[in-house]
Formats: structure tokens, sequence, C-alpha cells
């Protein structure tokens, strides 16, 4: 028999400095998750396309900056709102949303924007119920120019002013420690406590 | 609204530098069916012939999102958020690859729509004019505003008089009406109401497209002729700091 009092949906971000570490805790998070009974999905970055159709043009002659980016990843986050995240919760879902608004932020600190500007085009998102830190793996490595594996990862292809070596490891860096005191001042650890009463 | 941050001292020395021989940037405004790009073809060839080198750069036309937002606007699926956002992305783009470069090679710019337009139409659309206002921080603003004023009635006229309009352009996805023309109507007044608020915070100058095209290219002519340049260190020198760090060669 149906239950009558459907659970209300339920938004977790995971948000990280690297792609591949916030793919790996979503999907872990969810199997998780499934396991308890909960119905449960993933929103991931570039849902809409725009970054990978970004791939197939000639990036030298792109030329994009740091804001285009920003506001890029805020065009998808509002596909990804209006298509996944919010049928979903409305459906009485776990949506993790796989990175969310935190990892624009530190981008967008890492390659020089200020964290009021990237949240204010941000703005248009519902807060999460729940905020997850990705476990940072090789936090002391710099980012890789991987555009397919993840926003920060296709920042650094993208940006020509963005050098190899060690503006790479010191925009990780940034990035890494903008998440932490972000999440310390939320309250830590983040998000554990709830985590476990869904 | 000017940019409040301040470049470093060897950047805002190029800028300043650089304002004495740097191009003009005009903008043309005004709702459809107001003869702009019409305007705009017959200032740059007026210009051309007095020896200054020209660029144009017209709304959404960034090879960045220009498919995507056809594709999308064809598909009728973009949020009101969504379609400003991507239209922010064209604007910045724009300014960054096109309309900066020019200026700084001295050329003039005639920008066929300019932020104005995403602000009246996104406004229109209800969306809050300080969200909005953020998306195109850091502002580089126009030497010149050009707005080419038509009441609503007008310009439904003329572009029902020569087509439908288009579903978004039409304003549908948020009057709900089925009829396009009606639904312009509508919508365009509300554009043009904002075009209005718009023109007393930014000091457009106002041309009355009303009248025939050689009265108002005349008179597009004596605004060029007159304008001054809004010194980027004064105005714009965040929008233009950050994109000449961006390209140290610039900088010199």
């Amino acid at each position: 028999m149906a239950d009558p009092t459907p659970r209300p949906g339920r938004l977790i971000a995971l948000d990280g400095s690297r792609g591949r570490d916030v793919v790996a805790d979503a999907e872990a998070l969810a199997a998780r998750l499934r396991a308890r009974g909960r119905d449960c999905g993933i929103s991931r970055w570039d849902a809409s396309g725009v970054f990978g159709d970004l791939l197939l043009a000639d990036r030298d002659e792109l030329d994009i900056g740091p804001r285009t980016l920003t506001l890029l990843y805020a065009a998808d986050l509002m596909f990804r709102l209006k298509w996944e995240i919010r049928p979903a919760l409305a459906e009485g879902k776990v949506v993790i949303a796989a990175p969310y608004l935190n990892t624009a932020v530190a981008v967008g600190v890492a390659v020089g924007l200020p964290d009021t500007w990237v949240r204010e085009v941000l703005r248009f998102a519902e807060a999460p119920e729940i905020g997850v830190l990705a476990r940072e793996r090789k936090p002391h490595k710099g980012w890789r120019a991987h555009p397919a594996r993840g926003y920060a990862e296709f920042c650094v292809a993208l940006l020509d002013a963005a050098p190899p070596g060690l503006a790479r490891r010191k925009g990780r860096r940034r990035a890494v420690a903008w998440l932490r005191a972000e999440a310390e001042s939320a309250g830590a650890p983040p998000g554990r406590k709830t985590l476990e009463s869904l | 609204m000017r940019s409040p941050a301040r470049p470093p001292p060897d950047v805002a020395r190029a800028i300043a530098e650089r304002d004495r021989s740097r191009g003009l940037l005009i903008a043309l405004e005004g709702p459809e069916g107001s003869g702009k790009t019409t305007q705009r073809r017959l200032l740059r060839t007026w210009l051309e012939s007095e020896g200054h080198e020209v660029v144009s750069s017209r709304w959404a036309s960034s090879p960045v999102v220009k498919p995507l937002i056809r594709a999308r606007k064809r598909l009728r699926s973009l949020s009101v958020e969504e379609y400003s956002l991507l239209h922010a992305v064209d604007f910045r783009h724009r300014i960054e690859t096109t309309i900066l470069p020019a200026l700084w090679a001295g050329k003039t710019v005639i920008a066929d729509r300019y932020l104005f337009t995403a602000l009246a139409r996104d406004a229109a659309r209800g969306l809050d004019v300080d969200w909005l206002l953020h998306l195109y921080v850091p502002l580089l603003w126009p030497d010149l505003v050009v707005y080419f004023a038509l009441d609503p009635r007008a310009s439904s006229r003329r572009v029902a008089a020569t087509r439908a309009p288009r579903f978004y352009e039409a304003g549908q996805d948020v009057t709900g009406l089925a009829d396009p023309v009606v639904s312009y109507r509508q919508f365009i007044s509300r554009v043009i109401a904002e075009y209005e608020n718009l023109s007393l915070i930014f000091q457009f100058v106002k041309v009355n497209a009303d009248q025939v095209v050689y009265r108002q290219h005349q008179q597009v002519r004596q605004l060029v002729q007159k304008a001054v340049r809004r010194p980027w260190t004064e105005f714009s020198p965040e929008a233009v700091s950050e994109w000449l760090i961006r390209h140290p060669d610039l900088a010199g």
C-alpha cells in the first residue's frame, strides 16, 4: 500500500575543488541513501551541455574570462534546477547536487573574482538543506586541465590566464581553503548530523 | 553606477594613457521596429567615410552562446533566468573579445543593443533589476547611448507589418498569450516602460524614431560629433583593468 504521506524532497549540496572527488563522493552518498531506502538522484555539472559544446569550438579563438565562465555555470545551474532538481524535489526525492553553489564560488575566488559577486549571480538558487564537502584527495596537487572532469578543471583548461604549475596549485589551495572556511562557518563537520537523519 | 574598485597603479596608468587615443563606444537602444539596425548601418558608413575605423557588435552574436540561444529559443525551453544569464554570457564575452580590444586599438564601436536591452527586457519579465545589474558588473559605460524612442503601438505595428513576432520577442513565455501580436503589444509596453526608467539613470539621448530615417540619421551624426568620452579611469576602471590584466602584452 502506498504511503499516504510522502516524505518531502531534500536537497543536499556536495561541493569540492576537484570534479573527480565530487563525483566519487556523490555516487557513494547516493548508494548509501538508496541502501537505506531513500529515492535519490544526482544532479551533475553541465547537465545543459553548455560547457561540453564549448569544447567543440576552437579554444584559442574563444578567449573566455572568469566572469563569462561563472555566468555559464549559473546558466547551467538554472537548467539543472528547472529540469532536474526542482521536479525531483517535488516528487519527494533526495537530490544530491554535485557540485552546487560553493564549488562555483570557490573556483571563482581561486581565479580572482570577488566571492560576493559570484554569490550574487547565483542567488536565484535555493539554499540546500544540507551542505557536504567532498573529501579532497591529493590536496597538495594542483588542478589539471581536464575539461570533462569538472568545473574547476574546465576553467583551468580554458583560462589562458591560468599558467601551468604553481598557479594551479595556488588556485586549488585557495579554493580548498575557501570551501573549508565556508563549511566551518556553517558548523563543523558540515552536514554530517543531518545526513544521518535522512 | 560607477565601479568602486580601483586597478593596480601600473594598469591604471596604462588605462589613463590609452583614454586619450581609444575609440568611442556608441550604444544604440530602442524597442523592436525602432530602426536601430538601419541607423547603425548609416552611422557606420558615415564614420568610415570620415576616416574612422568602425566595429559593429550585435546582440546575441557571441560564438560562445549564439548557437545555444538559438537552439533553446527554437525549443521554447528557456526559463526567464536562463534567458537572462545566457544573454549576460553573450554580452560579457563580446565585451572582452570584440568591444574592448577594438576600443583599445582606437576603433569606434557601435553596439546594436547594449546591456540596457537585457535590463529592460528581463525586468519586464519580472526579474529583479538589482540582480540583473550584478550580472553585468563590472560595467563598461558607453560614451553615448542613443535611444530610439517609439511608442508601443507603433512598435507593434512596425513589427507585425512584416512578420509575426517570435515567441520570446513577443514575451509569450511570460504573458502566456497564444497570439504573438497581442502578446507583443502587451510585453513591449512593459519593456518600453523599463527603458524609460533606464533612460533617466543612464542618461540616454533620445531620438524620435517616428521621424523619417534621414532626419534621425542627421540627429545621430550631430550627437556623435558632439560626443565626449567618459573617462575609463572614472567610469569603467574595473571592467577595463580586469580585461587588461588578462592581456599584459597590451598594457605595455
